[in-house]
């Protein structure tokens, strides 16, 4: 079993994806963003299957490994759409759904078939490898997106504050588990220290939306910055 | 230019962007995985073999005896 702090952090977690969904019903919000809300429901279940297969099988065990990178795996795939549903709250005004969607199919697809190409050449347990690499090709495809969107909401000049906290947050979200990554295998020592932090990252991101939708009003606005040029 | 080709163009765009950004970060990487959905303690990557003890790999558990590695 894992120790007192990992338990405790686990625990933080799995109350504030709840937090998130009764949240959002609470304010209106589950439909509107639909998506999202399931995907932090569907992580809280998760959560809850891996924290009993744990205290059944023990850390180390080939059930909780395939469970967790085979949930993990769904769960990213529900990530990816959530954020494309925040692209398509983003460009709604453009009526751009249609092409949001295309685009979404087309480079999930991409990803897949990418992926595959990639892993084809493993004689045993293809589908597992195909599983995680999948995962986390779809990971560094949601930070891109995450990325170009932050970029479209600064040029579109979006107010909307809630809609702005979602997306800054999962921006951050993954900057900071790439950042993490990195930095732990540039300094191995480090380790030590950068590894329980991605158990801290797991719970800003339900943190930060729970707050979002509990906070922020959808007619919330912010004020656009006031650093554009003014033609004299 | 129809709006469908920009699309198509753009999708490749992001998925070569994110595979060079992964090519960046995992430069250096020891094959563990990166993402984390959760709170919860990751387990030991299936294919994770560094410079200490091998884990516990869920597809590799033949039942006959290991062949000499060429390298």
């Amino acid at each position: 079993m894992p120790g007192l702090l990992v338990n405790l952090l686990w625990l933080v977690g799995i109350l504030a994806e709840a937090a998130v969904v009764v949240c959002a019903l609470k304010k209106g919000a589950f439909r509107r963003y639909l998506l999202l809300n399931l995907y932090m429901a569907g992580l809280l279940f998760v959560e809850l299957g891996r924290y009993r297969i744990v205290s059944q099988y023990g850390l180390r065990s080939t059930q909780f490994i395939y469970f967790y990178y085979y949930s993990d795996a769904i769960l990213t795939i529900f990530l990816y759409f959530a954020l494309c549903t925040l692209y398509s709250h983003v460009f709604s005004e453009m009526n751009a759904e249609r092409y949001v969607k295309l685009g979404a199919i087309l480079l999930l697809a991409g990803t897949a078939l990418f992926t595959y190409a990639v892993v084809m050449q493993s004689t045993a347990k293809l589908l597992t490898h195909f599983v995680i690499e999948l995962s986390q090709n779809l990971y560094f495809v949601g930070l891109v997106l995450t990325y170009v969107l932050w970029g479209a909401i600064l040029k579109l000049r979006e107010t909307r504050a809630r809609l702005i906290q979602l997306v800054l947050s999962l921006g951050v979200y993954f900057s900071l588990l790439a950042a993490n990554y990195a930095i732990r295998n540039l300094y191995p020592p480090l380790s030590t220290v950068f590894i329980p932090l991605v158990q801290i990252f797991g719970v800003f991101l339900p943190l930060a939306w729970a707050y979002a939708f509990w906070r922020l009003p959808e007619e919330a606005r912010l004020v656009p910055a006031r650093l554009a040029v003014i033609p004299r | 230019m129809s709006r469908k080709l920009v699309v198509v163009f753009l999708t490749m765009l992001v998925l070569v962007g994110a595979m060079g950004l992964k090519t960046v970060v995992t430069a250096h990487g020891d094959g563990s995985a990166i993402m984390a959905n959760g709170a919860g303690p990751a387990p030991i990557t299936p294919y994770k073999n560094g410079a200490g003890p091998a884990p516990i790999t869920p597809y590799k558990n033949g039942a006959g005896p290991a062949p000499i590695t060429p390298y």
